[in-house]
């Protein structure tokens, strides 16, 4: 709907995690916050009822000392490419695909609240507005003015800074081109990662390290086998990681993963 | 004082003792509104459903409420399509159920929900591809039909009927009844199955998920059959309890053998169809989502005795209610009917707790959750407007035709015993 | 919600959904308003009696709608479906050939206490219709009635030229600060009124001279026999008998003095078909 009727490439943004690489430090989550506005946890909220577009989850091998290995695996919007859950269910058509970048939007100006898109994300990346948004006194002047707060009682997520990617289009259409400037356009978690852990890029453009990260054999997805082709792509070269993405091989029931 | 509404024919307590039966619903309806309020006001913090426990013991308790309310729809289809003329005798009080139950939910969705005000969102832009959007129509629709169904309940009241055009209206609108019987059928077979198809087309959460019986999947089907099976169950366990409370015969017995008779037969397909659907999921559809059935039941306290509790809860009613002789006795079919109404209410909690708590992605942890205060108040303040409502409307209003000859019928022979007064 | 909607997709699936949903929303509203057009046309006709009666006639209990061969014996149960107008039923008119040429009458029939003369028919709602010579009618209260309701404390009889319909309320009695109504035996114009002084209430030109809805001759003994056991059956319901007078049969008119002031409305509603 956004961009029905606009001629242009059409890109297929994914990203591609190496999780090897991760060190769990946090900056993209911060970075994410800021670019988004997402508001500060209010009294009361606790990692359940917070929200973090973008998290970062420590998982293990389940293996004893010295066996343990540990991966830290940052987590947002898979941005599901096919039967995307969350699309689907919406009763009032708050989500949408847009079909000139796969990036799934929401608009939380229609959301209702109703958290059925919730129930239906398997990945977690839906977040709700349990309370108001409140930013502490000075605060606000660290908001982002191109992108707009949320409300209470609606939903939001990750969206791959839309903001960022219209102030390339606009970028791109004042230097008379039709397409974004390649590299032109980068979530800030990407920019922000200092290990460059997270990469961005097109799927449809085979240079790009998502693209490439899709052919690689020592690359997943979460969930594979539910059909929603998620579009990140994790990197590992253990093989225990690499299970992670396959619910089936899961440990057994146990001390569980701190997000 | 008020014995100028009370229908003619039939006997009611005095009006001190209505409004002490009246008195602490009412409080418990306060401290429901209260909590409402507080979850209206403050926002949905004041609950304990988190972002990973989207849908709590509202939406929980607002299916089984619809499912139990189904009663009010399949008794009219009875009656009025299929002619089956011995439910007269409940129609008035299925209708007055069904409105309690339906209203309740709608309201308690209200609360629900982050933005109440944006409800007609849904309206304006409805997603044909989304289940909530059918849920939504139908029960807008099935709200307002049921409301048109009550009213002439409510101007056959005995005050009210003297005032010509409330009694010519009545007559009027009843003529046309079979309409509002065949809509509201329409409609509930629509939401009672969208309903389930709530949690049928849910791809992300393979314990719910099921496979497509043309463009719904298999919950679909199965919701609505476990309603018609268990709303006429609920008719009689409601009906035996009105009959307890205020001690005075209102049905005879062959109504709610009828009903009965009529719930096990539903069940029995229900149970039939379910425990295909059951090894159809565990067999293929969850291999097919790249999960184990083991995984579903491996947490506890939702160990396998859940899957075999919830079957039970469907066979052994169902077993009662297809035994002439077990029917007879009033003991066995309320309890059929009792465990009937559980039932339904732990298949529809498996298919929103159990389904929320299982963990999908494979570091993903089990969740517990336990509705707050506010929650649960919310939800007493449904069940105390339905008590209120049915009270009132048992005072004033006809809900049960036949109690009037019934009692006359024992005035005149005060040696036949009531066949309900216990075992 | 409409086609003109920005942003929403239309599909064949959008089409039948809202389809259903606008066929849906159609049918319950012009349903509804039909039976509101109805409703006015019917009040505005003037039937809107004819519609009460058929509320009341259906709200009386199942043995209280015995139809009138029940009474006699000549079926064994039988409820009336026609609001207690035989000219529109073919079973009487069945059991009408089938009765022989006379019925035993005599000039009266006496029981209970009271006295119903056999010269009049009898209308169920506890009237009686008598043919006078000159192709008039009048209209009484019968036996059972009078002693049941005594003197009325008030009268609100019709007007001269005013119009009666059968099974309408003919006139109104207050007695004990309860309004009594008197259904109609027949439709006709009003000639003249006179009151519980004289013999009868009502002299009526009949619309039609078929009075075969009314009672006669044999009929009267079982019904009055019916009538004194609904009348005790209502008064059970709250509790109360009726004296027995001085013949040892139940006094009616003591009823009128005893029972609570609701439980004698409930009664008289009973026994006039208005309940």
């Amino acid at each position: 709907m956004i961009s029905e009727k606009k001629p242009g490439k059409i890109c297929r943004y994914g990203m591609a995690i190496d999780i090897d690489k991760c060190t769990g430090c946090g900056a993209c989550v911060i970075a994410c916050a800021v670019e988004n506005n997402v508001p500060p946890g209010n009294e009361g909220a606790t990692d359940l009822t917070g929200i973090t577009w973008l998290r970062v989850f420590k998982v293990d091998n389940g293996e004893e000392y010295p066996a343990r290995q540990a991966v830290y695996f940052p987590m947002m919007c898979q941005q599901c490419g096919v039967e995307t859950p969350c699309y689907l269910v919406c009763p009032q058509q708050a989500v949408d695909v847009d079909p000139a970048t796969g990036v799934v939007g929401q608009m939380p100006e229609r959301c209702l609240g109703c958290r059925y898109c919730m129930a239906a994300c398997p990945y977690h990346s839906r977040y709700f507005n349990w309370w108001d948004p409140k930013w502490p006194a000075g605060m606000e002047k660290t908001l982002n003015p191109d992108v707009a707060p949320r409300m209470r009682g609606v939903v939001e997520k990750c969206n791959y800074c839309h903001g960022r990617w219209h102030a390339a289009r606009q970028r791109a259409a004042e230097a008379g081109l039709r397409d974004i400037i390649p590299g032109d356009y980068a979530p800030a978690c990407v920019e922000a990662c200092p290990a460059g852990a997270i990469q961005f890029g097109d799927l449809n453009d085979p240079s790009s390290a998502p693209a490439k990260a899709a052919k690689d054999p020592e690359s997943f997805r979460l969930l594979v086998k539910l059909g929603t082709e998620p579009k990140v792509y994790y990197h590992s070269k253990r093989e225990w990681a690499r299970r992670i993405g396959d619910p089936s091989q899961a440990p057994a029931p146990k001390e569980p993963a701190r997000g | 004082m008020d014995k100028r509404f009370i229908p003619a024919g039939v006997s009611r307590c005095s009006t001190g003792r209505f409004l002490l039966w009246l008195a602490p619903w009412a409080a418990m309806l306060l401290f429901g509104l209260y909590c409402a309020g507080l979850c209206l006001v403050k926002g949905l913090n004041q609950t304990h459903m988190n972002n990973r426990f989207a849908f709590g013991l509202w939406i929980f308790l607002d299916l089984t409420v619809i499912a139990l309310g189904a009663g009010a729809f399949f008794t009219g289809f009875l009656l009025y399509i299929l002619k089956r003329k011995e439910l007269r005798a409940v129609i008035n009080s299925a209708v007055a159920m069904g409105l309690m139950c339906y209203g309740g939910a709608m309201a308690v969705l209200g609360v629900d929900v982050g933005q109440p005000l944006r409800a007609w969102f849904t309206f304006w832009y409805p997603n044909v591809h989304s289940m909530l959007t059918e849920v939504t129509f139908c029960i807008s629709c099935y709200l307002t039909v049921l409301l048109i169904e009550y009213v002439p309940i409510v101007l056959k009241n005995r005050k009210l009927r003297q005032v010509p055009s409330f009694l010519v209206f009545e007559h009027e609108l009843h003529k046309l009844v079979y309409v509002f019987a065949g809509v509201g059928t329409f409609l509930s077979f629509f939401h009672q199955g969208s309903l389930g198809g709530l949690y049928g087309v849910l791809r992300g959460r393979p314990f719910a998920f099921r496979e497509e019986l043309g463009i719904w999947p298999s919950t679909f089907f199965l919701f609505i059959l476990s309603a018609a099976a268990v709303g006429p169950s609920f008719i009689l366990l409601t009906t035996w309890l009105v009959e307890k409370i205020a001690r005075k015969r209102l049905v005879r017995p062959q109504v709610l053998q009828s009903l009965g008779r009529i719930s096990g037969l539903l069940l029995a397909a229900y149970v039939l169809l379910k425990t295909v659907d059951t090894l159809i999921w565990l067999g293929r559809t969850t291999p097919r989502s790249g999960f184990l059935p083991a995984q579903y039941y491996a947490w506890r306290p939702f160990g396998v005795w859940i899957l075999f509790a919830e079957i039970a809860l469907f066979l052994v009613p169902m077993v009662i209610l297809l035994l002439p002789k077990l029917r007879a006795r009033a003991g066995w079919l309320v309890s059929a009917a009792a465990m009937a109404c559980c039932g339904v209410a732990v298949n529809r909690f498996v298919l929103t707790i159990q389904t929320l708590a299982l963990p999908t992605l494979s570091f993903d942890r089990f969740l517990q959750y336990l509705p707050s205060w506010q929650e649960t108040g919310t939800f007493l303040a449904v069940l105390a407007s339905a008590v209120l409502v049915y009270s009132i409307s048992f005072r004033y209003f006809e809900l049960f035709p036949e109690e009037g000859d019934l009692r006359r019928e024992l005035l005149r022979a005060p040696v036949t015993e009531p066949a309900l007064a216990g075992k | 919600m409409l086609p003109w909607n920005y942003g929403l997709h239309w599909s064949i699936g959008t089409a039948v959904f809202l389809g259903a949903f606008y066929t849906v929303l159609v049918i319950v509203v012009t349903t509804v308003i039909s039976a509101a057009v109805r409703s006015r046309r019917v009040l505005r006709d003037g039937d809107a009696d004819a519609v009460r009666w058929n509320s009341d006639f259906y709200a009386l209990p199942a043995r209280d709608r015995a139809c009138r061969h029940e009474l006699t014996g000549e079926v064994a149960q039988r409820e009336c479906p026609n609001g207690f107008d035989c000219r529109k039923c073919d079973t009487h008119r069945m059991f009408l050939d089938r009765r022989t040429a006379s019925t035993p009458g005599g000039k009266s029939y006496e029981g209970f206490g009271m006295t119903f003369p056999l010269d009049r028919l009898y209308h169920r709602g506890h009237t009686w219709v008598r043919r006078e010579r000159n192709g008039t009618v009048t209209i009484g209260l019968d036996d059972f009635a009078r002693h049941l309701v005594g003197r009325p404390d008030a009268l609100d009889l019709p007007r001269k030229g005013e119009r009666l319909r059968l099974n309408d309320t003919a006139w109104r009695m207050r007695k004990r600060n309860i309004d009594l109504r008197v259904v109609s035996p027949i439709a006709g114009i009003v000639l003249e009124t006179d009151g519980p002084d004289g013999e009868w209430y009502l002299r009526v030109r009949p619309e039609q001279p078929d009075l075969r809805h009314l009672l006669e001759g044999f009929e009267v003994q079982p019904w009055v026999a019916r009538e004194m056991e609904r009348i005790q059956a209502a008064l059970s319901a709250w509790g109360q008998a009726p004296e027995p007078g001085n013949n040892g049969q139940p006094d009616i008119a003591a009823v009128g003095a005893d029972c609570p002031t609701a439980c004698w409305e409930a009664v008289c509603g009973a026994m006039f078909l208005r309940p």
